[in-house]
């Protein structure tokens, strides 16, 4: 079993303390879980043992032996390997190009390279992962999100004769955030066979059910600070909120503030559109659905057939009394807001002000106003609780939770008739996630329909009224949220459709 | 800091050509007679450029408006030498642009083609075409009216100084240009398109009508600057144009090292084209040859350019 040490981690960006003199401790065979808010340091705790950022101050130690960790190259030789958050592929390439990018490809007389090797070595990292339905031939951009986020992970277990010391330590950066349920599983069995190897395991998480499920200990960041580590079954929920946020936040979810009203918002009957069918439901002002179901079961497509994205081709869809929108710009004119999955492939201009990210779908007229946009963003921004130096900094500058402010701010200003939320809390921290859910109440409670879909089972339960179940683009379940719990819920994704 | 060195950068060597050639031509660089010749000489230039700006804030780019300005000269010169009358000649040449220009966004928003292959292949369309009315002549002398070549001649006395029609022409069309693309919705919509397309594309933003508009503005303002040149040299033929492309191109690259976030703005645009016009008539006036003068005028765009992204703090690959 190895033992690694890391003692007195400090890195400054200018007079900014990023990591302040922060230990670590981690023990072979054992999953521990770093966790803290964006901006608290673990991002760059992460780049530190990755050899990518160099730490001011630094003692590293595995089994007792002191190392260094000044490159990529250091890191990979001493035995630590990297599961990343952000699913960056090469989509054009094949799955198993894409798992052995950046390592040596075996060739054949030293010159060729052996496909045949390559693809080999990338099935078997696959069927490591129990995910060997994956086919390493394919072009990695034909994968659905959690396909390649399963490729992503699989790839940090390619063998690799020439450089491969055993590996000490696996950390993986937040690799639930893309998938569902089920696929999260797998990926909790994977870490159980991972620890059961020797190594020790890094767990960066927002999800405080999954650490305290999976994790043998906790460690949590704040500004930079450490501010507990210890055992996960000496620690409990609310003590952990309490140590990210420095501040007590109420837990569960806000509670709804009234009953849907009467008027009608959506009305669905027998729609079939593109891969859905099926698709039977009424939306009233005031009311919260949740759209549930397997990985790329149709929930994103259901609610992009509401921006325009996904034309009907029979039953009988209506939007407060008339057809649905043709296309983005005539969903926003008739008040649906629509928040995008991909925040920033599809949702931000990264490099461009937060003003003018908001203002974006509610400009009108013809000349340009400054004026009206600032004051657009202020209020919206403030209601928020966006927390940023000023309105006319770039966007790329905010860590996530508060792009995703961004997002809702742009959303909700004029308060919109139907609400479209894709993942909404996807990458959000704590404290952001509970603003999000806050916003959201209120806008329903003033009589905004919401439409939101989420990988993270009890959100969906614990903000929606209703819960529509997808089945292969197929709606199977509408299901009452009242006394539902996370494990009936995820039994419905599997359950047939009643006749 | 490093964000101001970085857009100061241009800037600074900007201002060291300037002071190398006032000391190097002492007496006739730095007169009144000598910068209103540079701005006379840029009109063309300028005009091109602060209308290619418009494409390039949405990350497309046009290389057809060379051969549009020339097919525009052509055009107008065609019509007068059929006995036309001189302001019919400047609609149709101007409609040709436009028509042009949708042409191009057509290809690039409509149909999906990436905007260097589409413009790339108008450019020998537009070329080509020029060649075939022309019959790959020039057209000059008598052909060309006076009331045509003499307004390129003639200007508005100031003080004293008669500033030249021409760049007055260039100087309302970068008003213009910086109105629509700094002062008004449709420009923060480019600018957005520019940022994210697809992002814009679900705020509701109607990209391809917009680009399909962008594109015809360029095209637009490339058949007005063709119509400029041939009444400069009071004549048409089918390549005069030909050299405005890459150099519209080069003085919006200057620009976009200036701005904050790299983003093309139409002011920075008219400062690299100053840039190139006065290197251009600098190193003429110092008897340098012109091969050579080629070699330096591409080499100070792409230090410039470089320079720029390698003092960006967070450039990886």
């Amino acid at each position: 079993m190895n033992h690694l040490e890391f003692r007195n981690i400090c890195k400054s960006y200018g007079s900014a303390k990023a990591l302040d003199g922060v230990d670590l401790s981690l023990r072979g065979g054992q999953v521990h879980a770093l966790m803290g808010e964006n901006g608290a340091g673990k991002s760059t705790l992460i780049k530190v043992l990755a050899g990518v950022v160099h730490a001011d101050a630094l003692t590293a130690k595995v089994d007792g032996i002191e190392i260094t960790l000044t490159s990529a190259q250091a890191a990979q030789r001493v035995g630590f390997r990297f599961i990343h958050q952000e699913l960056n592929i090469v989509p054009q390439v094949s799955v198993a190009e894409n798992m052995l990018l950046g390592r040596t490809f075996p060739r054949r007389f030293g010159l060729a390279v052996d496909w045949r090797k390559v693809n080999a070595r990338a099935q078997d990292a696959l069927a490591f992962l129990g995910a060997d339905h994956i086919n390493v031939g394919a072009p990695a951009g034909d994968l659905n999100t959690g396909d390649r986020m399963l490729m992503k992970i699989a790839a940090a277990f390619v063998f690799d004769p020439v450089t491969d010391e055993r590996a000490v330590l696996y950390v993986l950066d937040e690799p639930t955030a893309a998938l569902t349920s089920a696929e999260s599983e797998l990926l909790f069995d994977v870490i159980g066979r991972l620890a059961a190897t020797g190594a020790a395991v890094l767990y960066v998480s927002h999800r405080i059910d999954e650490v305290l499920r999976i994790c043998d200990s906790v460690t949590v960041l704040r500004d930079g600070q450490l501010v507990s580590s210890g055992p996960t079954s000496e620690t409990n929920k609310a003590q952990i909120i309490r140590d990210m946020t420095g501040r007590d936040v109420a837990d569960a979810y806000p509670t709804a503030a009234a009953a849907p009203r009467p008027n009608l918002i959506v009305g669905m009957a027998g729609v079939s559109a593109g891969p859905l069918s099926d698709i039977t439901f009424e939306l009233r002002a005031g009311e919260v659905i949740g759209i549930a179901g397997l990985a790329n079961a149709g929930q994103s497509i259901l609610l992009e057939t509401f921006m325009g994205l996904n034309p009907i081709t029979s039953g009988h869809a209506q939007l407060q009394g008339g057809a649905l929108p043709r296309s983005p710009e005539h969903a926003w004119k008739r008040g649906v807001a629509y928040l995008p999955k991909e925040r920033r492939s599809e949702g931000l201009m990264l490099n461009m002000s937060i003003r003018s990210n908001i203002a974006l779908p509610h400009l009108t007229g013809v000349q340009a106003s400054v004026r009206r946009e600032r004051q657009m963003a202020e209020t919206l921004g403030r209601q928020m609780r966006l927390k940023c130096e000023h309105l006319d900094q770039p966007v790329a500058q905010l860590s996530g939770g508060n792009q995703q402010k961004v997002l809702f701010a742009r959303a909700l200003h004029g308060l919109p008739d139907l609400v479209l939320l894709d993942e909404p809390t996807r990458g959000v921290d704590v404290g952001a996630k509970y603003d999000i859910y806050c916003t959201v109440r209120e806008a329903s409670s003033k009589g905004c329909a919401v439409l939101m879909t989420s990988s993270d089972l009890p959100e969906l339960l614990g903000m929606c009224d209703r819960i529509l179940v997808l089945q292969d683009g197929r709606q199977a379940h509408m299901l009452d949220c009242d006394g539902l719990s996370s494990s009936d819920l995820l039994s419905y994704f599997y359950a047939p459709k009643a006749a | 800091m490093t964000h101001t060195l970085r857009q100061s950068g241009t800037l600074l060597g900007f201002a060291a050509i300037l002071v190398f050639l006032t000391v190097q031509l002492p007496g006739t660089f730095l007169t009144t007679q000598n910068l209103i010749n540079i701005t006379q000489q840029l009109s063309m230039l300028a005009v091109v450029a602060a209308t290619m700006t418009i494409v390039m804030v949405m990350n497309d780019f046009d290389l057809s408006v060379g051969s549009m300005a020339s097919l525009s000269g052509i055009v107008a010169a065609v019509l007068f030498s059929m006995g036309f009358p001189v302001w019919f000649g400047l609609l149709a040449a101007l409609g040709v642009g436009l028509i042009g220009g949708l042409f191009n966004g057509f290809l690039v928003s409509v149909l999906g083609i990436l905007p260097f292959v589409a413009t790339l292949g108008t450019l020998t369309v537009f070329s080509g075409t020029a060649f075939l009315i022309s019959d790959g002549k020039t057209i000059f002398g008598r052909d060309i009216p006076a009331g045509f070549s003499g307004f390129a001649r003639a200007g508005i006395d100031i003080n004293n100084v008669k500033v030249p029609f021409l760049t007055l022409a260039a100087l309302a069309v970068i008003a213009v240009c910086w109105f629509v693309l700094e002062q008004t919705n449709f420009g923060r919509r480019l600018y957005a398109i520019g940022g994210n397309r697809e992002a814009a594309y679900l705020a509701g933003i109607r990209v391809k009508r917009l680009r399909l508009v962008a594109f015809a503005l360029t095209g637009l303002g490339a058949a007005g600057a063709g119509l400029m040149y041939a009444a400069r040299v009071a004549s048409a033929n089918p390549t005069q144009g030909s050299g405005l492309m890459l150099d519209a191109i080069a003085a919006v690259f200057l620009g976009m090292t200036m701005s904050r976030y790299g983003e093309p703005r139409v002011m920075y645009t008219l400062i690299g084209v100053l840039m190139l016009g006065v290197l251009d008539n600098g190193l003429t006036q110092l008897r340098v040859d012109s091969y050579i003068r080629e070699i330096l005028v591409g080499l100070i765009v792409i230090s410039a350019v470089a320079t720029a992204s390698f003092s960006k703090q967070t450039r990886r690959v």
